[in-house]
């Protein structure tokens, strides 16, 4: 126990006297997290517009600057020649074209239910999409406006109308934030890329300039030194989410609804992959910069299929599959619950268990290959 | 050509061609994140779970149920009698929106002008929550025109039409710019840590007293890796088309050319890092922070950039993946010609350029 102690404090030495070491744990991260939370974002605003009123009626002017309003659309063009609308979605000046038909509020009040023509650009599909869906429900609110109006005229065909509405509400994120939804999975990110590399670095480092065999021919066993190479990191991995939990609440005033126990619990539990994984690093390379590759190589699929990005349940179903072999899934999935939703243990414990099993499995394996190798 | 200048290109090759991690992540990574990414990256939904509670329980009720799942986007997860255990069912992620029909949906209906009904949507994650959302209201618009279709039609009709990408595939976006990241990470990268690399173990000085000039060492370290890219580049735009289907419109001679001015861009980067940096890892840590992660990130690649902050749009000018992404995704996904490229073409062009002339002072002052 004496001896683990020593290579611990030995190790926090070591990490807390590297100024280069103390910057990549803690300030980096950070930037990350606040550069990152900006960045990756599902949110869609500012989508550029050009407006073709060929119109010119009050009552199109009216529907235009309900459209500008909305917030939604911040950069407005106003054509009046049809035939120039391509170039605008051509240069990528524009992502939406609205055409109002000539004789737009005439043909209204004659009920000659005019045309609307909206253009989009579907190069990005996600955005078109969702912006498409803001024109529509503008212009269909708009529309049931000049509906009702002509309605209350004509109480004799009012009484044979009848309209479904749907009353919306969103629970857990009512403003439809994307940083409360990306924020929680950066958190996880950090812990995930610092904790292996770290680990791994750490001892392929004493490989490297030949300190490993040092501890090797002392008195310490294989066991002990292991114990000792991952505590340090698996505490630097705590205070790391500490840091980023606290950047979370107070930069980006992310909810925190869970327990921040049951979240240290997870954390422990998750760490259990991350330094397996970066002892198992370190047995196969050779030199810090295999090290960082294999890491590397190692993360971005374990981020890609993690969910943190593109959800899962819209993959195809092999790689469904494959996604239950990746911890980083579970780990990601009980952070945001946790914050948002703030589920309890009930409704997490399953990803907690699976998590465990993941863990204890590769930290057993890489530590039998940690100890043959040593031998 | 030059012979000196040749004998360095055949050993860069060889010293690519010897190191397995080379491969892997010039030909191997690539390969792998094209098929995943085309698989995993895809943000349209359907068989969105739905939890149904119909206080009305009539034919009426029925038949807007129906109009919900006919539509295609959702799947009934069950079917309840109160509304108290939703919190319970989005906790444990088996729905993620609710239906809840009240108990005079049949008979308001009939007789009032509006008939609510309420929905409730897990909006953890919103991008997910807002296409919902417009779902909703999209079934819900075209019910109530059907159901009135008698008497009225709504005084005005809305006429989508999407272009270039009618069938609204994310692949057809993902792939194209997937070809700007790879090309980045190869040319930038892996330049700036082969140069770094002939510094850390002292080769560098050996070529610096040899009688070839320093121009000719930068072009001999770069052109394999040009070659690299292009081979790259051209093997994900076939993968893209060949595999995942995705159309090319225009002129595939023209990419390639305008890829020149990308590669130029990105190749000076990757010789002005190795200036800044003295060993392989401090190269590629340098290369990472300023050359992939913006590339990813900052570019447009797969997050809007106008949602972004002010400062971040501000930095995204500096960054080349945004003009080459205009670039391959104007040709591929729309077809227009290079008079449209003319501003990328110029910042391109001068980034590199300016980089060289950066990098050429730092390089000499080595040479002393």
């Amino acid at each position: 126990m004496q001896k683990i102690l020593y290579l611990i404090r030995k190790e926090f030495l070591q990490v807390l006297r590297d100024k280069a070491m103390l910057r990549i744990i803690f300030i980096v991260p950070i930037i990350q997290l606040i550069l990152l939370g900006y960045a990756v974002t599902t949110d869609i605003k500012r989508i550029p517009v050009v407006f073709c009123n060929l119109d010119e009626s009050a009552m199109s002017r009216e529907l235009i600057s309900e459209i500008k309003h909305s917030g939604y659309f911040l950069i407005n063009y106003y054509e009046k020649d049809p035939q120039k609308i391509r170039d605008y979605l051509d240069t990528g000046k524009a992502k939406i074209a609205i055409i109002i038909p000539i004789d737009f509020s005439g043909d209204l009040q004659r009920n000659l239910h005019p045309d609307i023509q909206i253009l989009v650009d579907g190069e990005d599909s996600n955005t078109s999409l969702v912006a498409l869906g803001y024109v529509s429900n503008i212009i269909q609110a708009f529309s049931k406006e000049q509906f009702r109006d002509k309605l209350l005229g004509n109480p004799q065909q009012a009484r044979r109308i009848h309209l479904i509405e749907p009353l919306i509400r969103v629970w857990y994120n009512p403003n439809l934030l994307a940083k409360n939804y990306m924020v929680p999975g950066i958190v996880v990110m950090l812990l995930t890329i610092i904790t292996t590399i770290l680990t791994a670095m750490g001892i392929v480092r004493e490989k490297e300039i030949g300190t490993l065999e040092q501890l090797m021919v002392s008195p310490i066993k294989p066991y002990q030194l292991m114990v000792g190479k991952t505590v340090p990191f698996a505490a630097l991995g705590l205070l790391e989410i500490a840091v980023a939990i606290i950047v979370a609440k107070l930069w980006y005033n992310i909810p925190i609804l869970g327990n921040l126990g049951i979240l240290t619990l997870f954390a422990i539990i998750f760490m259990f992959t991350t330094l397996g994984l970066g002892i198992f690093i370190s047995t196969v390379a050779k030199t810090q910069q295999q090290a960082i590759f294999m890491a590397w190589f190692i993360l971005v699929f374990g981020i890609i299929m993690s969910g943190f990005l593109f959800p899962i349940e819209n993959m195809p179903k092999f790689l469904q599959y494959l996604s239950y072999a990746n911890p980083v899934r579970y780990f990601i999935t009980v952070v945001r619950e946790l914050f948002l939703k703030g589920s309890g243990i009930t409704y997490l414990w399953k990803e907690g268990l699976i998590m465990l099993i993941f863990g204890v499995t590769i930290i057993t394996l890489s530590a039998m290959r940690f100890q043959k190798r040593i031998k | 050509m030059n012979s000196r200048l040749f004998a360095i290109i055949r050993k860069e090759f060889i010293h690519i061609f010897r190191d397995p991690r080379f491969l892997t992540i010039t030909i191997v990574m690539p390969l792998l994140m094209i098929f995943i990414l085309g698989y995993a990256v895809k943000l349209d939904i359907n068989k969105i779970p739905l939890v149904v509670i119909d206080h009305n329980r009539t034919a009426d009720s029925r038949a807007f149920v129906n109009k919900f799942i006919n539509s295609g986007y959702f799947i009934i997860q069950s079917r309840m009698d109160n509304t108290g255990k939703i919190h319970d069912l989005f906790k444990k992620r088996n729905a993620k929106a609710a239906l809840i029909i009240p108990t005079d949906y049949s008979e308001n209906l009939k007789t009032q002008l509006s008939t609510k009904v309420q929905l409730i949507i897990d909006g953890s994650n919103s991008n997910t929550a807002s296409i919902i959302m417009n779902y909703v209201n999209m079934i819900t618009a075209s019910y109530s025109q059907e159901i009135n279709l008698h008497y009225i039609q709504f005084p005005l009709n809305i006429e989508p039409r999407v272009w270039y990408n009618p069938d609204m595939e994310s692949v057809n976006f993902v792939i194209p710019g997937l070809v700007a990241i790879i090309l980045m990470m190869i040319c930038a990268l892996l330049t700036s840590i082969t140069i770094a690399r002939e510094k850390e173990t002292g080769t560098m000085e050996q070529i610096l007293v040899s009688p070839v000039n320093p121009i000719e060492i930068i072009l001999g370290k770069v052109i394999p890796y040009v070659i690299l890219g292009f081979i790259d580049g051209a093997l994900i735009v076939f993968i893209g088309w060949f595999w995942f289907h995705v159309p090319i419109h225009g002129n595939i001679f023209l990419l390639a050319f305008l890829s020149v001015f990308y590669l130029y861009s990105a190749l000076s980067l990757g010789v002005f890092i190795s200036t800044l940096a003295n060993s392989q890892l401090i190269a590629m840590m340098t290369a990472l922070v300023i050359t992939l992660l913006p590339s990813l990130l900052l570019s447009g690649f797969l997050f809007p950039i106008s949602s972004m902050p002010l400062v971040l749009r501000a930095i995204s000018h500096i960054v080349p993946a945004k003009y080459f992404l205009v670039i391959i995704r104007g040709i591929i996904m729309k077809g227009i010609g290079i008079s449209y490229f003319w501003q990328q073409i110029l910042f391109l062009f001068g980034l590199g350029t300016l980089l060289l002339i950066l990098s050429r002072s730092g390089f000499k002052t080595k040479l002393e």
